[in-house]
């Protein structure tokens, strides 16, 4: 790998840990914050997938950075700064469901000991297409018609000739049933 | 408490309206699996899950900051753990790490990192954390075992365990030597060694201790 070798040739030529010179992007402070910079619309993507509300997602992302800034030395390549952040991400994840809904919570989330998939918001939609495969039709269209098309509850009542309370009821265990369904698969 | 319908329709239309949904405390695993479901869901939604300008400009401003804090702070030896504990839990992270730790660090054999959250657990094991004689008397020692963080504080003989995430928003807190104290990146939250807060505007809990023995000259933290 290109840096290991980049690495290997700082520590034997110093001695000591030197920031490594970069061909492709400006230096030192600058680089790093482009670096991290560029990496806030995924990792924003990547929370936003799993908590589903703007103000969750952008304080989360927030915590995400100042907690990697904090952590990481200042030295680090762009591969190994990605890697870094996603795996603050999911950490910082797990504690947001444990911290707020339920103990344990963690255990539902990625397992924060593999390996982080680093392109993940190409995969969401295909996610969510093979979950509402496994559901019953009377299920897949309660949750689409809700989520993927936004229909208030009134307007699905209507699609689907239902009472609203039923549209509700419908929801609550089409929701439950996808959930476990999440947990087995994953 | 148990989850309804009504109460999981309120989350699903705080999802779909992007507002900040209530937090509860919810019933069992399955109440958690639903809202972690429309999560996903409410995120497949075309168009969905993009930060806003606003947001990300202020990011923009925020990182510039933060990495001009950190560059600042001075980054010697002296407290190597915190780092490297933080890099050797990211076991994605290129070897390259590795070979730039095993420089910093050559003359003191970092031990195995094991550690756990601030929780009391019921079905755990006692895991190997530090070796005793490693520990600085009076000095706050982080450690990390997964998503795990916390401190290490030797007493004589004994040892005390603290959780190492901020009561406020679970961020993973700093010891400052020259401050002594727990100190929050994130908000600015402190705590004293103890655990305590001290300077919160709205009360906060203190640090939850962590089951930790000493055996055989080794430090164990009780984990899962």
């Amino acid at each position: 790998m290109r840096e290991d070798e980049r690495t290997s040739a700082a520590v034997a030529s110093s001695g000591k840990i030197v920031p490594l010179p970069r061909a492709d992007a400006p230096h030192g402070q600058d680089h790093l914050t482009w670096a991290y910079q560029t990496h806030v619309t995924a990792i924003y993507q990547y929370i936003y997938g799993r908590v589903g509300n703007r103000p969750d997602a952008e304080d989360l992302t927030a915590q995400v950075f100042v907690k990697a800034i904090n952590g990481m030395r200042s030295d680090v390549s762009v591969p190994e700064l990605r890697s870094w952040l996603y795996r603050v991400a999911q950490t910082t994840l797990a504690d947001h469901w444990r911290e707020y809904y339920a103990e344990g919570a963690g255990e539902l989330e990625d397992d924060v000991t593999q390996a982080p998939a680093p392109r993940e918001n190409p995969e969401a939609v295909q996610r969510v297409d093979s979950l509402l495969a496994t559901l019953p039709e009377s299920y897949r269209r309660v949750l689409e018609l809700r989520f993927l098309r936004g229909y208030s509850v009134r307007e699905t009542a209507q699609e689907l000739n239902l009472s609203e309370t039923n549209v509700k009821v419908l929801q609550f265990r089409a929701l439950n049933r996808a959930g476990r369904e999440r947990g087995r698969r994953s | 408490m148990n989850d309804d319908p009504e109460q999981l329709d309120r989350h699903v239309e705080d999802l779909l309206q992007d507002r900040r949904p209530e937090r509860t405390p919810l019933p069992d695993e399955d109440a958690l699996g639903a809202r972690q479901t429309a999560a996903m869901l409410r995120a497949a939604k075309p168009g969905a899950g993009l930060p806003s300008k606003e947001f990300l400009e202020r990011m923009q401003g925020s990182i510039h900051e933060w990495v001009g804090q950190r560059s600042a702070q001075p980054q010697p030896a002296s407290r190597p753990s915190r780092r490297s504990l933080l890099l050797t839990g990211a076991a994605g992270i290129a070897a390259g790490v590795a070979a730039m730790l095993g420089i910093q660090q050559a003359t003191k054999t970092q031990p195995k990192k094991v550690a756990q959250r601030a929780l009391v657990e019921t079905n755990g094991t006692w895991k190997p954390v530090k070796a005793l004689a490693e520990l600085p008397e009076g000095t706050p020692i982080a450690f990390r075992s997964g998503a795990i963080e916390g401190f290490l504080i030797r007493q004589g003989e004994e040892v005390k365990g603290l959780s190492a995430i901020c009561t406020h928003m679970a961020c993973i807190l700093n010891y400052s030597k020259f401050r002594d104290r727990f100190e929050c990146p994130c908000h600015g939250a402190t705590f004293e060694k103890d655990g305590q807060p001290t300077n919160y505007g709205s009360p906060l809990s203190p640090l939850p201790p962590l089951q930790v023995k000493v055996e055989k000259g080794q430090v164990q933290v009780f984990t899962v």
